[in-house]
């Protein structure tokens, strides 16, 4: 995939605004490429598409923090169709699973028999964002060390 | 990680185990099995393993593979890195509903006639459930072991704690034990005085191979206001301490230990691999040792078991069911076992055959040895083979603190409260041992998957609110994990019913259950305790047990949702005689003298431990007994049995 492709930028934009990780960050973990086709490919392109207009729309309207926080409310999250996609879209950045998008949905604006919750991959599960928003490790992997957990946890202020 | 690609292959194929007649054949390569194997081995006899699941090698990039499935399974339960094996199921606890009244639940592997239906699990591979086991490795208490005499409750065991000593710490050096003696020497009662004693549970000075885990942060800040609580209990006094749980894991050897090792500082064993391998020397805090340590820091039953193959004189036969015991009603002896080997785990294609030996150990754990007893249609003299099948009910209680301790931080749980082990209370209600958990709320609540999905879809948040309300909902977490006696009861029972079959035709084990009043009111006063140290604490208490949960018990007018300890026992239970037990202090069957029930099936009682490491100790005790039997046989037949020739040293 051309990581320069425009729609992908896009979704790195609002996948920034939806977990208050930076761009730099989210493509560090190395899966902001599968979680784009995930979504891509569960919800179908239109609806993809849809999302990231929407967004680009409100980012253009918008003239400060308050008022973008607002719209992406008003126009995504409060979206039957938008709302539930995007919700996905910081769960799958914080542990790395799809879930299955709710029935109401399904029967609306499904497209795809592969929407089922499951674990983007093995990286996926390890590149979590949860676990360094908590000061933690995901469990099972980059383990800190022998004796580490004897010192109180370092959590990340934002 | 280093990845190796030569493997450890000892396996054999079951049509040349069955031309064979070894000196001993073992069902099951769990930590039972993987001993005694070892131990047999090395004093020069075969021994042939037969293993229910698959197991082609023991290397580095087979147990890759495992971490992997973990890593990428929906539901991380004790059995999340095995993949579903209709030939040779598993419990799974996500799967566990609640019971019907009047039907049992036939949807898991286990059949539940209830009353109580338990989400209790174990694991059918190579390693058995050491392969999902936290590895606490708390010893009994001397008074456990003589519960009728001391309680009039329970049964008294045929050997006493003095007695097992010995084998406590042949099994503590074989599991390489991080522990620390001293916090573990709590009040406990003396069982001849019957009052509190001042010897040491240990004896000789004695210390564990390796120093204690370091106790977590939050052990540290939850000991700061719990330490000094003082309670009174039918008359005993008791002050709480929080201490920290000997584990079997590697942490730092003690030098002191060389006293109890030959002169030799203990060396800890690394990952099980063909080769070199530069992982599993010591803990790195993975907060993953139930259900799979990634670096094996955990010992798990294949490091005996690669010790026990090395001696060339083990074979392991996996992907084979015993099905079923064969006696020759003449002398009541057993002849062979009848076995199903399954091609893949994705058929149903088998082959069957019978496979020899001079003695024969079960040892594929409670349940399953029960279930194979009785499948095989033996009598028991007692009969009470699957009769006072026990586990210990768990009550959960979790609360917020007031400041972020960190959660999912360091091994599963290193500290706890250890007091309430011991005393007089217990000829009134049972007795408990507690748990404070490095891993959150993660076991009652399904945390912090849970809190995510809270925080998104109820709680309306994104971006840097949702960052800070799941700190606020996470890092703050503590629960307390009661872990509560149980007594055997002949009521209580792993049975086998002809309508109930797996895939390949063999009876599934049938579990009848209740949660015995004594240990409810064990947990009932652990709740109260619960909500004394949560006000202590200055915790918020979230405990909440829904009349909708698959364990929900209901005991004096309030509600708890009980969890399974993966801790079951009992279905073949030890005694002095074959009318009030199925095995001797040996573990030998009194129905059939070259048979041997291996395992915490042959425990009468579990008190407040863990019960891998006794079930460990058992197995020396009874490799001494299997060894002897060996070498009596061997010097009536003079020349050993022609396998000998066969197999390579």
């Amino acid at each position: 995939m051309d990581i320069n492709l425009i729609e992908f930028q896009f979704f790195l934009k609002l996948s920034e605004k939806l977990t208050a990780f930076t761009s730099f960050q989210l493509q560090g973990t190395g899966v902001a490429e599968a979680y784009y086709s995930t979504v891509k490919n569960v919800v179908g392109v239109t609806i993809f598409q849809e999302l990231i207009d929407t967004f680009n729309k409100i980012q253009t309207d918008s003239d400060d923090e308050t008022s973008l926080d607002k719209e992406i409310r008003h126009r995504i999250l409060s979206n039957s169709k938008l709302g539930p996609v995007a919700r996905n879209i910081i769960k799958m950045w914080f542990v790395g699973t799809w879930y299955q998008l709710p029935n109401y949905w399904l029967e609306k604006y499904g497209v795809s028999n592969s929407d089922s919750t499951f674990v983007v991959s093995e990286n996926a599960y390890k590149e979590g964002l949860l676990w360094p928003t908590i000061g933690a490790h995901p469990m099972g992997a980059k383990a800190p060390g022998y004796g580490t957990w004897e010192d109180p946890p370092k959590i990340p202020t934002v | 990680m280093s990845n190796d690609h030569s493997k450890i292959t000892y396996t054999i194929d079951h049509s040349t185990a069955s031309q064979k007649v070894y000196d001993v054949v073992i069902v099951g390569s769990g930590i039972s099995g993987s001993i005694l194997a070892n131990e047999i081995a090395k004093e020069g006899f075969s021994v042939l393993i037969v293993e229910a699941g698959p197991g082609k090698d023991l290397s580095l990039t087979g147990y890759e593979k495992l971490l992997n499935t973990f890593y990428t399974a929906v539901t991380k339960d004790n059995n999340a890195p095995y993949k579903s094996n209709p030939n040779a199921p598993m419990p799974r606890s996500p799967k566990v509903q609640k019971a019907r009244l009047g039907h049992p639940n036939t949807d898991n592997y286990m059949v539940q006639n209830g009353p109580f239906v338990t989400d209790t699990s174990y694991s059918r591979v190579v390693g058995g459930t050491t392969m999902h086991w936290e590895a606490k490795t708390p010893r009994m208490l001397p008074e456990d072991f003589k519960m009728r005499t001391l309680f009039d409750k329970g049964l008294d065991w045929p050997i006493t704690y003095r007695e097992l000593q010995p084998y406590y710490r042949m099994a503590e050096k074989e599991i390489g034990v991080s522990g620390n003696v001293e916090s573990q020497e709590f009040k406990h009662l003396d069982p001849i005085t019957k009052e509190f004693s001042e010897t040491s549970l240990y004896a000789d000075n004695y210390v564990y191979p390796m120093h204690q885990m370091p106790p977590s942060y939050l052990d540290k800040c939850v000991a700061k206001d719990i330490n000094g609580t003082t309670l009174e209990l039918d008359g005993d006094k008791k002050e709480l301490k929080v201490r920290s749980f000997p584990q079997g894991r590697n942490g730092i050897p003690n030098v002191e230990y060389r006293k109890y090792n030959n002169g030799e500082v203990y060396r800890p064993v690394a990952a099980v691999s063909s080769h070199q391998a530069e992982i599993g020397e010591r803990c790195q805090g993975n907060n993953n040792c139930t259900p799979i340590c990634p670096v094996q820091a955990k010992y798990d039953a294949r490091k005996t078991l690669a010790k026990a193959l090395r001696t060339g004189r083990v074979d392991l036969l996996p992907q084979t069911i015993a099905s079923k015991v064969v006696v020759n009603p003449e002398n009541g002896r057993v002849t062979s076992i009848e076995y199903k080997n399954y091609k893949d785990v994705n058929s149903s294609e088998y082959e069957s055959g019978v496979l020899k030996g001079k003695i024969f150990i079960l040892a594929a754990n409670a349940i399953e040895n029960a279930r194979l007893m009785l499948a095989s249609g033996l009598k028991s003299t007692s009969n009470l083979m699957g009769k006072n099948f026990m586990d210990h009910p768990y009550l959960l209680c979790w609360g917020l603190l007031p400041e972020n301790t960190g959660t999912f931080r360091g091994t599963i749980c290193t500290s706890g409260i250890s007091d309430i082990r011991s005393g007089h209370f217990r000829r009134k209600q049972a007795a408990f041992a507690v748990d404070i958990h490095n891993d959150g709320w993660g076991w009652a609540t399904g945390s912090p998957y849970t809190n995510l999905l809270d925080i998104v879809d109820n709680k309306n948040k994104y971006g840097t609110a949702l960052r800070k309300e799941l700190v606020s909902q996470v890092s703050r977490q503590l629960l307390l994990a009661f872990m509560v006696e149980m007594l055997p009861e002949t009521s209580n029972k792993i049975s086998v019913n002809p309508q109930y079959r797996d895939r390949l035709g063999n009876m599934r084990p049938v579990v009848s259950f209740h949660v015995p009043d004594y240990s409810m009111e064990g947990v009932a006063y652990g709740r109260e305790l619960s909500k004394q140290l949560f006000q202590r604490l200055g915790a918020e208490d979230y405990s909440i047990y829904d009349p909708l949960d698959y364990g929900y018990v209901n005991y004096n007018g309030s509600g708890y949702a009980i969890r399974g300890g993966n801790h079951i026992a009992g279905t073949h239970i030890m005694g002095t005689s074959e009318r009030n037990s199925v095995v001797n202090f040996k573990q030998r069957s009194w129905d059939y003298d070259n048979l041997f029930l291996i395992g915490a099936g042959s425990m009468p009682t579990i008190g407040t431990s863990n019960t891998t490491l006794t079930m460990a100790a058992m197995c020396f005790l009874s490799a001494e007994e299997v060894i002897k039997d060996l070498k009596k046989i061997t010097s009536k037949t003079e020349i050993a049995s022609p396998i000998y020739n066969s197999i390579s040293g």
